[in-house]
């Protein structure tokens, strides 16, 4: 900002003030404090400044956002429906009945064309859509307490309904594990399958702060109504990284979460089998289910938003500063 | 209803009919400190919205954060409150304990005791020595004088700091210092009251000190608490009010507290949020329960049961009032207390607004309104003392017709009157005489011989001092005689009776003997209209009358100085009635003011004396000034009709002719004060499109007549006028002209300095005191004390303003802040079903108002929009503040507009950046808050006007702090919010995200607010533009001048326009006069309609700055 040297204004106050005080002794910085007289800068709006101003944000956002894009776009991912079709024809017309039907077997084969070469780790994804992770019922009921430390003494009143089962409590309590996702995906490419490292795919800070590791799962599932997926109960929830991946919920009624990586590249034009269990409902409040395989750059997945604001942004200002440009130059005073 | 106070009787004493002498100042006791001062806290609308939401979120089925996040500020606030009252109300118990338990003498059993003051009784002897405190009002019984007389410093009561003497009882004189231990009698005397200028009671003495008269007391005769014995070895008296019965007790109270425009500005603005919100949340909370039962049924993994209980469909709409409960800051009361008390400060710290001459700082008694300060649209001022040095000089005086001190300006140096005094000329003796002794002047003979006077009223000190240096000398003062020397003789004088000044007598006599020739003289002197009809009928009184126009016209203060000799017999009759009515119980000041007109006639008038009493410095330019600011200024003055207008001429109050114009009101009778007024007002109505000078003068006679049957035309006048001199008002009719102003929705600002205008100061928005030589009481009762008159233009232009400034920007801003993050929540429940949940975790929420948004912004009592010497060369622009441009509803608009766009910005980048897998909750929560955190930064950034280092610091170490604080609620496993802060720092697109958010969010603002300041600038702006080029770049030089004319012009319509155009329905709609919006954010008159296209444009002009 333009500054007019420190105000210098201000000295024709302080040197009457220094009479008044009996000669111009030093005045320390609470004397000018209590004078409000403390040296400020006052900045203009010049036509310059601002001008300069508006160009600087273009000239860096308009790099900055085309930078963003490229590194949006140089992500491959593959994103596929499957909800829909993975329903047999027959029961088309009412899917909830038969994802409610456990005697129907869920399995369900389709086949990915990869477009792009893949460099690995190619990560996979579910997405739910229209899934209110960030519903107050929903996420307020978990006990952090619990999955730490166990059933032992905590108040788990936060958990309900998912509370106690047969007068039991379960573990780990609430909604939001008992409605775990349950979907499960084995990737064939060729001949081979792919292999799919599903270690490593939670935060290790929740791993190692938010889950005990001596937490085993007690009578999970057992009740009359069942959520998601079962739990085993020899593993402790440490390692139960599905778990861990679910319960960090998400803000946004459509998301992505990580089931696994594959850790080989995926050459353009290679077609990957898919067999999934189709077992999570969504039918019944229409919610969409969704299979990504992407790669990852600098900046995450793919997403062009931050490069198109970006550029956005970096162009208004462009426009803005040259509209000032013309107006300084018509109206000059 | 009377009071019977039995002398020295220790029965009476024992049955405590009265309270004891125990001073308690106290507001509270340790037991009742909790649930009093609670009570007082929750009595006010805002604590208790706050109260209802905290125990709402106690209920864990609708809380949507931690309990704490509201529970936690809120105590904090309470605490504060609460620890500010109990350390006052400490200090104030350690002062009464101190007072309590001095220990003083007093008779008990016939003997003196040494007990503490506490433990006096009414009706109790109390004894003091010399330069003790008076620990309860007493009637004098005895004194160390033998004359009786003691001298008593009243400067606690009253603050004059002059000695006053007091006398005993009539009765009491003469009794034994040894028999007073032993005195009985009754002291009959009314109930306490808070009047200490008065003190109706009777006294009679039981044998063996029988007296068979009724002894009448006077406050004359009593010294009241927290006076200080002087000059006398020892007093003693009887105790007659104690502990807070006293009259110094009687007359504390705790003084309504003055609400500022401002405050009530945001009390309106809290009101309308309060409303915006319970439309919000119904609105809500109608979708949110449609939602859940057209939705959330279907979502199987939230297990909505199908019946719930009764209350279910209110759960929803109370989860989006604690949601949106934000939208009031709960900080904004707080940290406007904290930078009120901080404006105060600034004003005692002041060095330019130090009297040099007595090193009295000004002071801030009320801290509370320093925002009126810049919104005075009226001043009402005291003449004397306040505009006046209230120093005076005799300078001319008439003696039978002969003018003295004419040529020279000096009368003391005339030769002629030093002629006539060598020659002894009769008329001047006498005059000089009166002028000697006809007062209550004390003289005082210090150790080397020197004599100085202790006067109470500057007029007989000058008097005084004139006559002893016209040789006649006041030389000694021995009871009722009184010594004179002159040229060598000395006379002497016995005083008979004083008949005493009063505002409604205007005169005062004195009955003395000549003690040469036993000859009786009435001595008078007064007011002209008090003594010319009192002379006797054959004499002329022209020349005299020309006299007092002659030195009125000069601005001086005139006396008239008259005396008759009394026959002995019409002494001793009219002596008697005087004592009846001295020692009468009710309306004694009347009855003696008719028993005074008996005597008061047919008297020889000598001559006039001329008193001038010179302006204070910088008068004249200091009420040029604030008149160009546009404030209006009332001259309220108990003085007389032409020297108060030569007074105004003098200080720039009024432009003589041709370009000003007198308008008098007066008249003696109803009708004749009607038709003056009304042809006054018709004058005023077509003088009113004109630049002119137009002011209207009115005597108190006419004053009260207008005002108890003309209120209606007399109202409309007083808007119509800019300058209106009153003259010969008592201050009861000052106070009704404030409260007159006042009812017509102005902001007013009374100055005064003496005793007769505490009742306009406390009547009026703003009280200001002078601390000057008529006491202390006027700074007392005021709320801001100054020191010199012309500390009125900095005290307005410069702290009002800054005040006025700061407090507009500061409450704005704090709702900025507020709905800023309530919107985001609004938002955010759109896309979580509607269900009220919080996006920003308890930690956040807490800190976001009491840690992150409040510091910077309290820094902003640093802000200069505007240099002081460029307000002070420039006062017009105070009428930004007068019509509130910055603090209004459309102001407001602005900002309520900015916080929904910049929350639009923040939530819109944030969950669009942060979408599929990054979408977790509590990463998109703290990207949303950085960005809050960011914008709030820049904002105050931008609307700051001065930086200092200390504003810096604030806004950038805030920003620092945010992300220290964060990452140290980051590091604890425990919180929620374990890692995020970490993890989202190393990620380049929360960078990105976050310099977007600031990008988007402020370039428009930016953009905005440079398309103002350049192309459709304030005159704010104008001034701004011009102080920082005009100042020391001096490669512009060449344009200066040019920039300097420009803004000459574009300041000046204010000035000319300013005078005229009081009442908005004569505005002209189109016109640029900054009147056109003047009152206009008062809502309720159609015309404000019609002018609100206006006012937005123009408001929005400033809203920025």
């Amino acid at each position: 900002m333009e500054v007019d040297g420190a105000s210098t204004s201000n000295g024709g106050a302080s040197t009457s003030n220094g009479r008044a005080n009996g000669g111009r002794s030093r005045r320390t910085a609470f004397d000018l404090f209590k004078q409000q007289q403390l040296p400020a800068c006052k900045p203009v709006l010049t036509p310059v400044w601002v001008i300069t101003a508006f160009m600087l944000i273009g000239s860096i956002f308009i790099p900055l956002g085309l930078v963003t894009l490229h590194a949006s776009r140089s992500v491959v991912e593959i994103v596929y429906r499957y909800d829909a079709e993975c329903v047999p024809k027959a029961f088309r017309g009412n899917k909830v009945s038969y994802i409610k039907n456990g005697s129907i077997p869920k399995n369900c084969y389709r086949s990915l064309k990869v477009h792009k070469h893949m460099k690995a780790p190619i990560y996979i994804y579910y997405q739910l859509d229209n899934y209110y992770q960030n519903h107050r019922r929903y996420i307020k009921s978990r006990s952090d307490q619990q999955l730490l430390h166990g059933h032992a003494h905590y108040d788990t009143s936060s958990c309900q309904p998912e509370e106690y089962n047969n007068g039991l409590p379960i573990v780990p309590c609430g909604l939001i594990a008992w409605s775990l996702f349950n979907d499960t995906f084995t990737f064939i490419r060729g001949r081979a399958e792919l292999k799919v490292n599903r270690k490593n795919i939670a935060w290790e800070s929740d791993r190692d702060h938010k889950f005990g590791k001596k937490v085993y799962p007690i009578n999970f599932q057992n009740g009359t109504l069942i959520g998601g997926a079962k739990l085993d109960p020899d593993i402790p929830l440490h390692d139960q990284e599905d778990l861990i991946v679910w319960m960090r919920t998400s803000a946004l009624p459509s998301f992505r979460k990580l089931y696994g990586r594959i850790e080989e590249d995926l050459e353009a034009d290679d077609v990957v089998f898919v067999t999934l269990m189709n077992n999570y409902n969504t039918y019944s409040f229409g919610g969409k289910k969704k299979l990504v395989l992407s790669t990852t750059g600098w900046l995450g997945g793919k997403n062009d938003f931050l490069g198109a604001a970006c550029i956005f942004v970096g162009s208004s200002s462009i426009i803005l500063s040259i509209v000032f440009m013309l107006l300084h130059v018509k109206y000059r005073r | 209803m009377k009071r019977y106070v039995y002398i020295n009787d220790d029965e009476a004493s024992r049955q405590q009919l009265y309270c004891v002498n125990r001073i308690s100042n106290r507001k509270y006791t340790v037991l009742n400190f909790l649930p009093k001062n609670l009570w007082e806290q929750f009595s006010r609308f805002m604590n208790q919205y706050f109260l209802l939401i905290a125990c709402l979120q106690l209920w864990s089925l609708i809380t949507p954060v931690n309990p704490a996040s509201t529970w936690g500020p809120l105590i904090f606030i309470f605490a504060v409150s609460a620890t500010k009252e109990a350390w006052d109300d400490y200090n104030r118990y350690l002062s009464d304990k101190k007072a309590n338990e001095k220990e003083v003498w007093v008779v008990r059993q016939g003997i003196k005791k040494h007990i503490q003051a506490q433990d006096i009784h009414v009706g109790n002897i109390v004894w003091l020595r010399e330069n003790d405190e008076v620990p309860c009002d007493l009637v004098l019984m005895g004194t160390s004088d033998p004359q009786g007389l003691c001298y008593i410093e009243t400067s606690a009561l009253d603050g004059e700091t002059d000695l006053k003497t007091r006398v005993i009882p009539s009765a009491c004189m003469g009794i034994d210092f040894e028999l007073l231990h032993k005195i009985k009698g009754l002291v009959e005397c009314p109930n306490p009251d808070k009047d200490i200028r008065r003190f109706d009671a009777n006294l009679r003495l039981f044998p063996p000190f029988l007296d068979n008269d009724v002894c009448p007391l006077t406050i004359k005769n009593t010294i009241l608490q927290s006076c200080y014995l002087r000059n006398t070895e020892w007093a003693c008296g009887v105790a007659v009010y104690t502990g807070n019965e006293t009259k110094l007790g009687m007359s504390r109270g705790i003084p309504e507290p003055k609400l500022t425009a401002v405050d009530a500005m945001i009390d309106k603005l809290t009101g309308a949020i309060f409303v915006f919100q319970i439309v919000v949340v119904m609105v809500l909370g109608i979708a949110g329960n449609v939602w859940k039962d057209t939705e959330a049924r279907k979502q199987w993994y939230v297990q909505y049961p199908d019946k719930g209980p009764w209350y279910e469909l209110l759960v929803i709409p109370l989860r989006f009032e604690l949601l949106c409960s934000i939208m009031i800051p709960i900080s904004i009361k707080v940290s406007l207390d904290l930078v009120k008390s901080l404006y105060a400060k600034f004003i005692d710290w002041d060095n330019e607004m130090i009297d040099l001459e007595t090193g009295i700082p000004s002071h801030a008694t009320n801290t509370a309104i320093s925002e009126d300060l810049g919104q005075v649209e009226y001043i009402l001022t005291d003449k004397t003392g306040t505009l006046t040095e209230n120093r005076m000089i005799f300078r001319r005086c008439c003696i039978s017709g002969i003018f003295y001190g004419n040529e020279s300006g000096d009368a003391l140096k005339d030769v002629e009157l030093l002629n006539a005094i060598a020659s002894s000329s009769t008329h001047v003796i006498h005059f000089l005489t009166i002028m000697a002794i006809c007062n209550t002047v004390v003289p005082i003979k210090s150790k080397s011989g020197a004599i100085s006077y202790k006067a109470q009223s500057q007029d007989e000190d000058a008097l005084v001092n004139a006559a002893a240096r016209l040789h006649m000398v006041y030389a000694n003062k021995n009871g009722n005689i009184l010594e004179i020397r002159f040229h060598g003789l000395i006379i002497q004088y016995e005083i008979l009776e004083t008949l005493e000044f009063t505002s409604d007598r205007k005169r005062m006599s004195v009955v003395v003997k000549d003690c040469q020739n036993g000859k009786i003289l009435l001595l008078s002197k007064g007011a002209d209209e008090a003594i010319l009809p009192c002379a006797s009928a054959g004499q002329q009184t022209r020349t005299f009358v020309d006299a007092v126009e002659q030195y009125a016209q000069l601005g001086l203060r005139t006396l008239c100085l008259a005396w008759r000799e009394l026959k002995e017999n019409e002494y001793r009759e009219w002596s008697f009635m005087f004592k009846e009515a001295s020692s009468t119980l009710v309306d004694r000041e009347w009855r003696i003011a008719e028993v005074c007109q008996r005597l008061e006639h047919n008297l020889e008038v000598l001559g006039v004396t001329a008193i001038e009493d010179r302006l204070q410095d910088g008068v004249p330019e200091t009420i040029e000034t604030l008149r160009k600011a546009g404030i209006n200024f009332w001259m309220l003055t108990g003085d007389k009709q032409n020297t108060a207008i030569q007074i105004a001429l003098s200080c720039n109050f009024i432009s003589p002719e041709p370009k000003g114009q007198l308008l008098l009101i007066d008249g003696k009778t109803e009708d004749e004060v009607c038709r003056s007024l009304e042809r006054v007002l018709l004058t005023m109505r077509s003088t009113f499109s004109q630049p002119k000078d137009v002011a209207f003068v009115v005597d108190g006679w006419a004053l009260e007549i207008a005002l108890r049957h003309h209120w209606e035309a007399f109202t409309e006048l007083a808007t119509l006028s800019r300058t209106a001199i009153c003259c010969r008002v008592t201050p009861s009719q000052k106070a009704q002209l404030v409260e007159l102003l006042k009812s017509c929705d102005y902001r007013t600002l009374a100055i005064g300095d003496g005793g007769n205008d505490v009742r306009m100061i406390q009547q009026a928005d703003i009280g200001v005191g002078i601390s000057g030589r008529e006491g202390l009481q006027a700074a007392r009762a005021a709320d801001y004390s100054i020191g010199k008159f012309r500390f009125l233009k900095r005290l307005i232009l410069v702290h009002g303003r800054y005040s006025y400034n700061r407090t507009a920007f500061l409450s704005q801003y704090s709702f900025y802040k507020s709905l800023l993050i309530c919107f985001i929540q609004i938002f955010f429940s759109f896309i979580s079903g509607v269900s009220g949940t919080s996006l920003f975790n308890s930690v956040s929420l807490m800190a976001y108002n009491v840690f992150y948004t409040s510091i910077p912004v309290l820094v902003s009592v640093l802000d200069k929009d505007l240099n002081e010497e460029t307000v002070m060369q420039h006062p017009q622009i105070l009428f930004y503040c007068q019509a509130g441009r910055l603090l209004n509803p459309s102001t407001f608009a602005g900002w309520f507009g900015r916080s929904l766009f910049h929350a639009i910005v923040v939530f819109v980048i944030s969950i669009n950046a942060y979408a599929y897998e990054k979408s977790e909750m509590e990463e998109l929560s703290m990207v949303a808050l950085s960005g809050c955190i960011w914008l709030q930064a820049f904002v105050v950034a931008l609307e700051t006007n001065s930086f200092t280092k200390l504003q810096h610091l604030a806004i950038w170490g805030n920003l620092i702090a945010f992300y220290i604080i964060n990452w140290m609620f980051s590091a604890l496993p425990s919180s929620g919010m374990y890692t995020i802060m970490f993890r989202l720092c190393r990620q380049p697109s929360y960078w990105i995200t976050v310099f977007l958010i600031v990008a988007a969010g402020m370039g428009p603002i930016l953009a905005l607010k440079y398309f103002r300041y350049t192309y459709r600038p304030s005159k704010i702006n104008i001034l701004q533009q011009a102080e920082r080029r005009g100042g020391p770049i001096l490669s512009l030089g060449s344009i200066e001048p040019l920039q300097a004319r420009t803004i000459e012009e574009d300041v000046s319509p204010l000035s000319i326009t300013q005078p005229k155009n009081r009442n908005p329905v004569y505005e002209p709609l189109l016109s640029d006069s900054p009147n056109s919006t003047r009152r206009s954010f008062g809502s309720g008159t159609p015309f404000d309609f019609f002018q609100s296209q206006r006012l937005s444009s123009y408001s929005r002009n400033c809203k920025d700055n």
